[in-house]
């Protein structure tokens, strides 16, 4: 029943969306005499990765000189939910245009959270502050990113990325065998939206409006008295087309109507 | 007295001979380490951390590896942050050995902000060649063994693999330094080389446009406008020319017309237009030459390398009558290469046989060798940062500790080497060398996805 095939890659888009958010941010470091003596772009990644792949890549050299370089950053989707509160209704659609200038049926999309926890790892709890700090005056809560959700038709959506909660750890106490482990742990929830499959619409374009004009208000009274046909000319012209219209002005003087089911006048 | 008075508890002889003992012990069990102090370039206070270090000394030291079997540690494990190595290494040094050779050095820093010189200090480094590795002394344990003899013979260093940041390593020994050559944030700058010069031939006919006369440069241009010139007679070949724009006062207008080919076998001046572009008003004339030789069009024998700014093009004068010389300007490539050489004025009077064409020499000289780790400056951005690698047969710079970014076209000047070179584009943060680092990558692919021309009520950028 649910079979047919479609993969928007909206949530891959919203994990990149996030992303992007946060891999431009650098810390700069100074001597004693306040000039800034390294400037570093703080590495971002994705946590989640095939271990024998972070190994070939990482430690290509197994003599690998140091434990790990910092600060880095890296980023990774915790829940994915159905937010209820954006519910709109589910037999809903919306007709739009795809690349091709096909007419196209979308059910409306299911709003759902994505959560996302990006930690930062520092050497130094300034590195970390000096991070944290390009971070947070843009959450308030929410930063509104405007993403291409389904490209084939151009649906963008705003979607708001809330910060949930600022957490740190750093242990500093115990005894010196124990490496100080300093790490910021930032919670969002990106408020994106699932699409559906794409379909051609059915129903096509209005090629033919037919209007009845009656002599009164009461149309279980009173009698057609005309009928105004219009199609497009030619017939099968597209909406991008140059094309114009023909009319047909009848007048009846029977008394029938016309049934829009059976599409003929009883 | 409480104790024995008959029984020494380790007389000054015994103690001597328990350190000479474990000295030469060390020396025939031990690893040659190197002991790497940390220099603090800025203590920051309150928080209470040493924001940037300096590893610039080195003391080799044997050292007896108390872990003999393995790096204790978790090992490597994968963490969120990419892989992680978490070896540990616990080596034991002579008390006597550090005091004596290594504490009077450390003490004569006195300009360095250094606390404490008389022991091993947490947060120096000890280089462990087995391993090529960097480790850095977490806990100094002065007190194992237990005052045998009434006396510590030995320190014992507990350490954990260094955690990179942005430290100076310039210890002047190059199998220390380079082993960090790839590690952290680098930066790869693509150098102009030291520009070689370009050469062309000319090619000469006639029935040929002359010069085209701008007659109204028009107005109004958000891109290059297209000029189409009517075609020559079927034995000739046809002209193409491309207009120039130039923007004054926020409007942009043609400022020349340029000759790709001049034609040849034209009898009547061709009709020029101008479209597209988005400009009105641009309209043009030439004048052709049908009973002398003229330039036609210019073939790049050798494009050259190092031009950053248009060098000029000389063409022989013509040696018949009517002598009018012709003039080209050339067209200098993203890669600092002539891609082309365009007519301005065809001239007349050439001989059958081609002009000589003489192309300026290339700006840019870059001259030298950077050093590696040598501390290099950008003549315009006024920023440093550190050799970590120069390639000339590729002239690309690799650089780490930057201070900042550096712009296209500013000479990079090394300290030591006096070595010198143009940047030909800014590089880009090198992905090859850290592969867990995808900045630019998001980048790449948000471009395609996130609308960064709508306001947003709620947020921007």
């Amino acid at each position: 029943m649910l079979g047919s095939y479609y993969y928007h890659e909206i949530i891959r888009k919203t994990i990149i969306s996030f992303g992007t958010l946060f891999n431009d941010l650098n810390i700069k470091h100074k001597d004693s005499s306040g000039g800034v003596v390294s400037q570093l772009k703080v590495p971002l990644a994705y946590g989640p990765t095939q271990k024998f792949l972070a190994r070939l890549e990482q430690q290509a050299n197994l003599d690998k000189p140091v434990q790990i370089t910092l600060p880095r950053m890296s980023f990774e989707m915790t829940s994915i939910s159905y937010d209820s509160t954006r519910k709109s209704g589910i037999t809903q659609t919306f007709r739009a245009v795809d690349n091709n200038d096909k007419m196209k049926k979308v059910f409306m999309p299911v709003p759902y959270n994505i959560g996302f926890e990006l930690s930062i790892l520092s050497k130094l709890n300034d590195d970390a502050l000096q991070i944290v700090e390009q971070i947070l005056p843009y959450f308030q809560p929410s930063f509104n990113i405007t993403v291409d959700l389904v490209e084939s038709i151009g649906e963008k959506r705003d979607i708001p990325v809330v910060l949930n909660s600022v957490s740190f750890q750093d242990d500093y106490e115990g005894d010196f065998s124990t490496r100080r482990a300093l790490i910021y742990t930032l919670r969002f929830t990106a408020k994106t939206y699932l699409f559906g499959p794409v379909a051609d619409n059915p129903e096509g374009l209005i090629r033919k409006v037919i209007v009845d004009t009656y002599s009164d208000t009461n149309t279980q009274t009173a009698k057609r008295e005309m009928r105004y046909t219009v199609v497009p000319d030619p017939i099968d012209a597209n909406p991008g087309d140059d094309f114009g219209f023909s009319e047909t002005f009848e007048t009846f003087t029977d008394s029938k109507s016309y049934s829009p089911t059976r599409q003929s006048d009883i | 007295m409480a104790l024995n008075p008959f029984f020494l508890q380790g007389s000054f002889g015994e103690q001597r001979l328990v350190q000479e003992l474990i000295n030469e012990q060390l020396k025939i069990y031990g690893v040659e380490v190197t002991y790497i102090p940390r220099k603090y370039v800025r203590k920051q206070t309150i928080i209470e951390e040493v924001q940037s270090s300096k590893f610039d000394d080195n003391f080799l030291l044997e050292a007896y590896v108390n872990t003999y079997d393995g790096y204790s540690g978790a090992g490597d494990i994968m963490t969120k942050f990419g892989v992680s190595l978490r070896d540990e290494l616990t080596v034991t040094v002579s008390r006597e050995r550090f005091e004596d050779f290594i504490s009077p050095f450390l003490e004569d820093e006195s300009d360095q902000d250094v606390e404490v010189a008389g022991r091993p200090r947490e947060g120096d480094l000890i280089y462990f060649p087995l391993g090529k590795r960097l480790f850095e002394v977490k806990f100094v344990e002065h007190e194992n063994p237990f005052y045998q003899l009434g006396k510590n013979y030995v320190y014992e260093l507990k350490c954990e693999l260094f955690e990179y940041e942005d430290e100076v390593f310039d210890t002047s020994i190059d199998t220390i330094d380079t082993v960090l050559e790839d590690q952290g944030y680098i930066l790869d700058l693509t150098m102009f080389s030291t520009g070689s010069g370009a050469t062309a031939t000319a090619s000469v006919g006639t029935g040929y446009i002359q010069q085209i006369f701008l007659d109204n440069d028009g107005s109004g241009f958000t891109s290059t406008p297209t000029v189409a010139i009517t075609t020559a007679p079927s034995s000739g070949t046809n002209a193409t020319a491309v207009a120039i724009t130039t923007t004054r006062n926020n409007i942009t207008s043609i400022s020349e017309i340029l000759l790709t080919n001049a034609g040849t076998g034209y009898t009547v001046a061709p009709t020029i237009t101008i479209s597209g572009g988005g400009g009105t008003g641009a309209a043009a004339t030439c004048g052709i030459i049908t009973a002398h030789r003229g330039v036609i069009s210019f073939t790049i024998t050798d494009g050259g390398s190092g031009f950053t700014t248009t060098p000029p093009v000389s063409i022989s004068v013509p040696p018949l009558s009517p002598t009018i010389s012709a003039s080209a300007k050339a067209v200098v490539s993203a890669a600092g290469t002539i891609s082309e050489i365009r007519i301005a004025n065809a001239g007349a009077g050439f001989l059958g046989s081609a002009p000589t064409v003489t192309v300026g020499t290339a700006a840019t000289t870059g001259i030298g060798t950077y050093w590696f780790n040598e501390v290099i400056t950008g003549s315009r951005s006024g920023m440093s940062a550190r050799v970590k690698r120069w390639d000339s047969d590729t002239n690309i710079l690799r650089v780490g500790l930057t201070s900042g970014y550096f712009f296209a076209g500013e000479t990079l000047t090394g300290a030591k080497s006096g070595a010198a070179y143009v940047i030909k584009n800014t590089g880009v943060a090198n992905t090859e060398t850290d592969k867990y680092r995808d900045n630019d990558e998001f980048e790449t692919q948000a471009d395609s996805l996130i609308d960064f021309s709508e306001t947003n009520p709620f947020g921007t950028y």
